[in-house]
């Protein structure tokens, strides 16, 4: 059952939303995906986005034996999964044994965008996984394409892991931060995700309980711009928080632009500036050690006062702990996958109404379907929550077995 | 008693493990019909009208991305959040010094 048969069929999906998704499951369950009709209505930009095509290039260099096709004008991709390898010794490397990925200028998604399918894919990794993101693209703030910031990774998604028995040296480094650049395009920042707990089956959970808020804790980054703006994101957001949550506490993180390569034709070697701005990210904790998290960064354009940005921010992170759950919109996805990917028992989790009723649930459920993973068991529990129960498949670790 | 058979209730467990893996409909059909927003006639009615200029054009700016963070109305959620009653049936959620029950710490 677990192990793919000799030739498995070429998966066919269309459209570009869930591409990411689509590309993560076809690597850990090995089967071939073609996508097609990427954008193919569009005018303007036909085929892949070039955050697209960096995230291909970064699976092509974790992986072992990837087959990648682009049609033409690349609305077409037809993608063969190697093995998960990680940051094997000789493979690429470069620096300090990570795998080094630069990522466009013209890239508008943040890092998150690469870093949570990388930490998806890393616990099923044959040698650890370790990933310096660098170049003029990478964003490590929440950008206005809806991604969350590096810091809402660190503290909302990398704890998941723990629930699922991934929990030794996991670390997000977050070496230079950058906003989103002008016209919300490239930034110079620099992560270094570096995930060495790789496990043959993830453990099964069953999360049922999803407790009450005990704190809150924060981290307000400016970049290039007064720290002052910390200092009045922290005091919005506390405003609305403080009533609920006594124990509230926001660190802020004061740095300077980074600088990156200008492309002036008549001066190559000159830099600049880049990647101004603010944000926050809040991430609430409940007694049982669940998680809930909002973030919001400030717009490229500007013309936020940074009070307005950190009272949405609290009311987001309100939204997310009303709908209740152990597991918030942003961290559903990966707790499902987590969670098919598992061994063949029941595992268990109470998810809120709204969380499940979304689409990328729906399409998750779909797509795991899809991919050969059995079909969600849901019952309405006392609370008016939905407890989800999965079967894994114990297709785990499939490079592991093979290699 | 009518009334409420004759239209399905929104957000009913068994309706939405039903309509998940219903191939004919799409994500946001199964979703708008779930929290019972639209009835089927009028999903197809909006689906017809995507080939217009401007709804593709919107489709193509909104919906063709993955979004983590959902885009959110902030003006409705300052109102939400600013109203007593909203924060008093949220209260409930957290551990806070003032309701101590058995479950706070």
């Amino acid at each position: 059952m677990a192990a793919p048969t000799s030739a498995p069929q070429t998966l066919k999906f269309t459209g570009s939303k869930y591409l990411i998704q689509r590309l993560v499951l076809a690597t850990l369950t090995g089967r071939a995906i073609r996508v097609s009709q990427i954008r193919a209505s569009s005018h303007t930009s036909p085929g892949l986005a070039a955050h697209e095509v960096s995230f291909l290039r970064l699976l092509e260099s974790i992986t072992n034996g990837s087959h990648i096709e682009f049609s033409y004008t690349g609305t077409t991709l037809l993608y063969k999964p190697g093995l998960i390898t990680g940051a094997a010794t000789g493979h690429g490397l470069t620096t300090g044994g990570a795998i080094r990925h630069e990522l466009p200028a013209d890239c508008t998604r943040s890092a998150s965008y690469f870093l949570i399918p990388l930490c998806l894919l890393a616990p099923f990794s044959k040698a650890q996984m370790n990933v310096l993101l660098t170049g003029p693209g990478v964003i490590t703030s929440a950008t206005e394409t809806g991604d969350v910031s590096v810091d809402t990774i660190r503290t909302a998604i990398l704890p998941l892991f723990k629930s699922f028995g991934i929990e030794r040296n996991l670390e997000l480094r977050i070496l230079r931060r950058s906003n989103a650049g002008r016209d919300g395009k490239g930034g110079g920042g620099e992560v270094q995700l570096v995930f060495d707990h790789q496990v043959r089956l993830p453990k099964t959970i069953h999360l049922l309980d999803a407790g009450r808020i005990k704190r809150v804790r924060g981290v307000a980054y400016s970049t290039g711009v007064a720290g002052a703006n910390n200092a009045r994101l922290i005091e919005a957001a506390r405003g609305v928080l403080n009533d609920l949550v006594p124990d509230t506490y926001i660190f802020s993180d004061i740095s300077s632009a980074p600088l990156v390569a200008g492309l002036e034709k008549n001066n190559p070697g000159a830099k600049r500036k880049t990647g101004l701005g603010f944000g926050l990210s809040l991430v609430a904790e409940s007694n049982t050690n669940m998680l809930y998290s909002a973030d919001i960064a400030s717009l490229p354009a500007g013309g936020e006062a940074p009070e307005d940005l950190g009272r949405k921010c609290a009311y987001q992170l309100l939204e997310s702990i009303e709908a209740g759950g152990c597991a918030s919109g942003v961290a559903a996805t990966s707790v499902l996958t987590l969670m098919a990917m598992g061994s063949e028992d029941v595992g268990r989790i109470t998810l809120s109404k709204d969380v499940v009723g979304s689409e990328q649930v729906v399409q998750l459920a779909r797509d795991l379907r899809g991919f050969g993973m059995s079909g969600w068991g849901m019952r309405e529990d006392d609370d008016g929550e939905i407890v989800v129960s999965i079967v894994g498949k114990g297709v785990g670790n499939v490079g592991r077995k093979i290699a | 008693a009518q009334t409420l058979h004759g239209q399905s209730r929104p957000y009913r467990v068994t309706e939405l493990a039903k309509m998940m893996y219903d191939d004919m409909l799409s994500t946001v059909e199964v979703i708008s019909r779930w929290r019972g927003e639209v009835d089927g006639d009028a999903t197809m009615g909006e689906n017809e009208q995507d080939d217009g200029f401007f709804k593709r054009k919107e489709d193509t700016a909104n919906s063709d991305e993955d979004r983590m963070v959902p885009k959110l109305d902030y003006e409705s959620l300052e109102d939400k959040w600013t109203n007593d009653d909203n924060i008093k049936a949220l209260r409930h959620r957290f551990a806070s010094t003032r309701v101590t029950g058995a479950n706070a710490e």
